[in-house]
């Protein structure tokens, strides 16, 4: 199919990309998702802002214990090791290769997988177990929304449409952070059936931080907060983490059904996935 | 000059050179967009165009009823009824998808602007998607008549008593899932009108096919239509017939006086192209204590799409290739055809001998499982040895040749067999170890095609430059005929193969065709165009021999040259036309069908706590009697295992529950094996020439899809030590092995 007929906008500053919204544009970035919604005729946009030429949105910086990700910023950015310090960086490459394949991670881009909140998203999942925050800009001014709040449902944030989410800021991750990311799905380049991103603090032998992400276990990303209760004061051990897999499955998630991964099923995926993501971020 | 490319297709096709019907620029050309039914079963109330024709760049749009003289779709007819197949539809949809209006634009972008304008109204039926839903008639796609379209049967019934004496008799039930053939290049029809003429471009299997089809539903005398056939983007089956859309875009480029074309989308291609398979099964399979077998009997539901059509009766092909390569004395096959609301079932690579060697060959792993024998053993005692052949089936096959032993002792060795066992021991006394399954399956098909299409039309022409032009009825979709034949030809005839060029796809090049369908190709054309080539120089010897007065024994035909066979002054081609004018032969060549044959083998590794599969190894050994091109038939035997490996892992079409399949993603929803999913593959070869032509080929190039499936679910199924295979049904998709393995 075609996407029907559209008008074509390429704002040079963040100011007149905001204006574009304001007048109805619908944002186009690494464009992996929006092209192939027009195509499919999903979405007819009257007019589209393509933002690759705005100077700056491409920054990724590093100040004060932040990480900042600016919308142009490709998935492909975070394959490269040491392109964001300490175990962030390291969390952020075990779940990047799992992002659809080269062509794609090459053109999409991180803020956009926020942008668009497919319920599968590696991204989404980890923005909302790491307390990130994301920045809108709109002619009304800039305000800034943590992603525990940002996510809605299936492809709804609170993201308003004249807003552009131009930038999303995640605190670094202690050095002594153990990270693991974990997915599973049916071919190599498909959605994840469920994903899992884990980030454990383990100190004296006793956890005592714990951010488990989950992706495609409920209508939108999750953290799964029950489950990091059940490790928070415990010791790592095997037991510890297939009861903390068992308590997301039960009850942090809310699995959708799917064809081929109807809710009884994908409960048990998150159970085991959920354990054995703990396991590897802090071997036992 | 040393060519850098393997084959002579590739230099065109690897370099984006190639030129596919999307590619053709005709001025003035329109390009159409059918307007679909969303819904799978329902009342046509209204599809009015007129917002479409008001769209700009919109030329015209259609609704069944602004085209009152539109030809239906042929071959409907089955038994005593006609249901009738609108390529509009009148006012039943009776699948999802099925065009509702057509309308052409300047461009794709155009005409589908003016499609979203159609303004339609379906009042929704229950639809039915399951043959077992469907023949209970409760909901009738044809009121008045049943869905169930044909009954048939192979082989005679198996009394009772031969049930009960048995020492061992497995039953299941399998499911053969609905697949998309899935060719890169969708369906393409260009039609433009020319005076008196009209040439049709269209990727294409069968264009003497079409071309009578289209003149029959067009009312037009054959010689007034041309297809051509340009490269095609693959076809697997599924470019064989003729389409509503296609009926659609010649009638209505005839009547506009314009060319019109249908360049059909993915989007378009999963809901409304031909799928294959679709049978649910029942097997008995009986054996007495030593592993004999004794009896077998299949059972087919096919569900075969909203009309009869040529796929009604493709089910038979299951039955007819029952008894698969075992000496089973008893089998008998039945088969009910039911109509169901998709699109309709059709060949799909393979093409009902999957659908005969799957249910076949997981049943003789249960049956070594219940006797305590090893798979391979089993098979041993029971493949029919060379020495019976030809072999006359209990289901109607005469086997032409065959080695199966031969086959299977080659698979088991370039598995490392016995190695693999060893490590399946190892793991299993390990409880840390995933485990590991070793999957086998030996089958037979048939290639060369049915009574009525054994033939084809081939011709050899030398010319005055020293060329010589091949021409044959097949049609390639990627199977390398422009490397293949003339290669073939150049060896009959002792000429540089640079010097042979192929024609084919063209029905202006040749009196009639058959096409390419069926593995016909190699073992038909081929034959044909070698008995051509030496029927050439059959004729130049006698234009030789009347030039030098001399009787024919005393001229002989050695290196593209005639001679006298005492002298040493040869004559070659390019100076016998000049001199005796020119060198045509033309033929209708017809050969039996001939049984491929081989074992395929797989090794898995399960993970039971996710359900997912990791194949670590596939063996493919194939027979396909003389290999004209080694490496083209492993490119064949490659590609088929790699769709066989989509049938048992991957591919599938599930249901809403409107009926209406869940594919709205394309393929991120209709998932195919792409270089991720591809294990390691072996490919060993058998040599069993077919006796039925000199040249002896048989088939290639459908193996994978057939052999490779079972070998895979076999493997799974040995892996989790399963002792009711029925609770695993294709594709093995994670959930459905964590079931089974639960």
């Amino acid at each position: 199919m075609k996407p029907t007929a559209f008008d074509y906008l390429a704002p040079g500053t963040v100011g007149e990309a905001v204006d574009a919204l304001a007048a109805g544009a619908q944002v186009l970035a690494g464009g992996q998702s929006l092209l192939l919604e027009m195509h499919l005729q999903r979405v007819h946009p009257n007019l589209v802002a393509d933002i690759n030429h705005i100077p700056g949105l491409d920054a990724l910086t590093v100040a004060d214990g932040t990480l900042t990700v600016g919308a142009l910023v490709r998935h492909k950015t975070f394959e490269s090791p040491g392109a964001v310090p300490g175990p962030l960086g390291d969390l952020f490459g075990r779940a990047v290769a799992n992002i659809a394949h080269p062509p794609i991670r090459a053109r999409g881009t991180m803020v956009g997988s926020l942008a668009w909140a497919h319920p599968a998203s590696e991204w989404c999942a980890l923005a909302v177990a790491l307390d990130a925050v994301v920045e809108l800009r709109s002619t009304r001014g800039t305000r800034e929304v943590p992603a525990g709040d940002y996510f809605l449902g299936p492809f709804r944030t609170a993201r308003e449409p004249d807003e552009l989410l131009t930038a999303v800021r995640y605190p670094l991750l202690a050095p002594d952070t153990g990270v693991a990311f974990t997915e599973h799905r049916r071919t190599g380049f498909s959605f994840a059936q469920v994903a899992v991103g884990a980030a454990l603090t383990i100190r004296d032998g006793v956890i005592t931080e714990a951010r488990i992400g989950l992706a495609n276990c409920a209508d939108r990303p999750l953290r799964a907060h029950a489950a990091e209760r059940a490790l928070v004061g415990s010791g790592p051990s095997s037991p510890v983490f297939a009861r903390a897999g068992e308590t997301a499955a039960e009850q942090d998630a809310a699995p959708v059904p799917e064809p081929y991964a109807d809710v009884d099923y994908r409960r048990h995926v998150i159970a085991v996935l959920v354990a054995r993501t703990l396991r590897e971020a802090a071997p036992v | 000059m040393v060519d850098r490319w393997l084959r002579r297709e590739d230099e065109r096709l690897l370099t984006g050179a190639g030129r596919f019907v999307a590619d053709l620029r005709v001025p003035g050309c329109l390009d159409a967009v059918f307007v679909r039914s969303e819904v799978a079963h329902g009342v046509l109330r209204e599809a009015d165009c007129s917002a479409a024709r008001e769209t700009p760049g919109v030329a015209g749009a259609w609704s069944a009823a602004d085209l009152p003289g539109l030809p239906p779709m042929p071959d409907t007819r089955q038994g005593e009824a006609t249901r009738e197949w609108p390529s509009l539809v009148k006012n039943r949809v009776r699948y999802p998808g099925e065009a509702l209006a057509v309308v052409l634009g300047d461009d794709r972008y155009r005409a589908e602007d003016g499609a979203g304008r159609v303004l339609v109204r379906i009042d929704p039926l229950p639809a039915v998607v399951t043959a077992e839903e469907a023949a209970g008639d409760e909901v009738r796609l044809f009121d008045g008549l049943s869905n169930v379209a044909l009954h048939g049967e192979a082989g005679q019934p198996i009394d009772d008593e031969v049930w009960e004496r048995a020492a061992v008799v497995v039953e299941s039930d399998y499911r053969q899932q609905l697949l998309m053939p899935s060719p890169m290049e969708c369906r393409t029809i260009l039609c433009v009108p020319e005076g008196d003429r009209l040439t049709v471009w269209s990727g294409h299997q069968a264009p003497h096919r079409l071309r009578s089809d289209l003149a029959r539903l067009l009312g037009r005398p054959e010689k007034s239509i041309r297809v051509v056939v340009p490269d095609t983007g693959g076809a697997f089956g599924s470019k064989s017939a003729v389409f509503p859309e296609f009926i659609v875009v010649a009638w209505l480029a005839e009547r506009l006086g314009r060319p019109v074309r249908w360049i059909e989308d993915r989007r378009e291609s999963l809901l409304v192209a031909t799928r294959g398979r679709g049978q649910d099964q029942h097997v008995r399979l009986a054996a007495d204590a030593d592993g004999r077998l004794v009896a077998y009997e299949l059972t087919v539901e096919a569900d075969v799409g909203a009309y009869p059509h040529l796929g009604v009766a493709f089910p038979m092909q299951t039955a007819w290739m029952a008894t698969g390569p075992y000496t089973t004395p008893q089998v008998h096959a039945t088969v009910r055809s039911v109509l169901t609301n998709t699109m309709m079932t059709y060949p799909y690579r393979g093409a009902g001998r999957p659908e005969a060697t799957s249910p076949l060959e997981r049943t003789m792993d249960v049956l070594a499982r219940r006797l305590d024998l090893d798979p391979a053993e089993l098979r041993r005692r029971n493949l029919i040895p060379p020495e019976q052949f030809p072999y006359r089936t209990p289901t109607g096959r005469v086997y032409d040749s065959g080695d199966h032993l031969a086959a299977l002792d080659l698979a088991l060795r370039t598995l490392d067999y016995d190695g693999w066992r060893a490590e399946q021991a190892r793991r299993r006394a390990d409880p840390g170890a995933l485990p590991v399954g070793v999957g086998l399956s030996c089958y037979v098909e048939r290639s060369g095609g049915e009574r009525g299409s054994l033939h084809d039309y081939v011709g050899v022409e030398a010319g005055e430059d020293g060329g010589v032009v091949a021409r044959c009825g097949a049609s390639s979709s990627g199977q390398s005929h422009a490397t293949v034949f003339p290669a073939l030809v150049a060896e009959t005839l002792g000429v540089d193969p640079a010097r042979v060029r192929l024609v084919e796809g063209d029905t202006d090049e040749l009196p009639g065709g058959v096409g390419s369908f069926g593995s016909r190709s190699a073992q038909i054309d081929g034959a044909g165009l070698q008995h051509a080539a030496t029927l050439l120089i059959e004729e130049a010897r006698e234009r030789a021999a009347r030039m030098w007065d001399l009787p024919v024994e005393e001229t002989a035909w050695s290196d593209g040259a005639v001679h006298p066979v005492r002298g040493t002054a040869a004559m070659g081609l390019s100076e016998l036309v000049k001199r005796t004018g020119p060198l045509r032969i033309d033929e209708r060549y017809e050969a039996d069908m001939a049984f491929p044959f081989g074992t395929h083998a797989a090794v898995v590794e399960v993970d039971p706590d996710l359900g997912t599969v990791r194949v670590l190894r596939l063996v493919a050994v194939d027979d396909c009697g003389r290999a004209l091109d080694p490496a083209v038939v492993r490119g064949q035997a490659f590609g088929s295992v790699v769709q066989g490996l989509g049938q048992a892992l991957y591919e599938g079409v599930p249901f809403g529950d409107d009926g209406v399949p869940v594919l709205g993603n394309g393929l991120l929803d209709y998932l195919l094996p792409t270089y991720a999913e591809i294990p390691p593959i072996e490919l060993g070869e058998t040599r069993t020439p077919t006796p039925r032509t000199p040249l002896g080929a048989k088939g290639a190039g459908e193996s994978g899809c057939i052999g490779t499936p079972p070998a895979i679910v076999n493997a799974v199924a040995d892996a989790l030590r399963l002792d009711h295979p029925d609770r695993l049904q294709m594709p093995l998709t994670p959930d459905v092995v964590w079931r089974a393995a639960a």
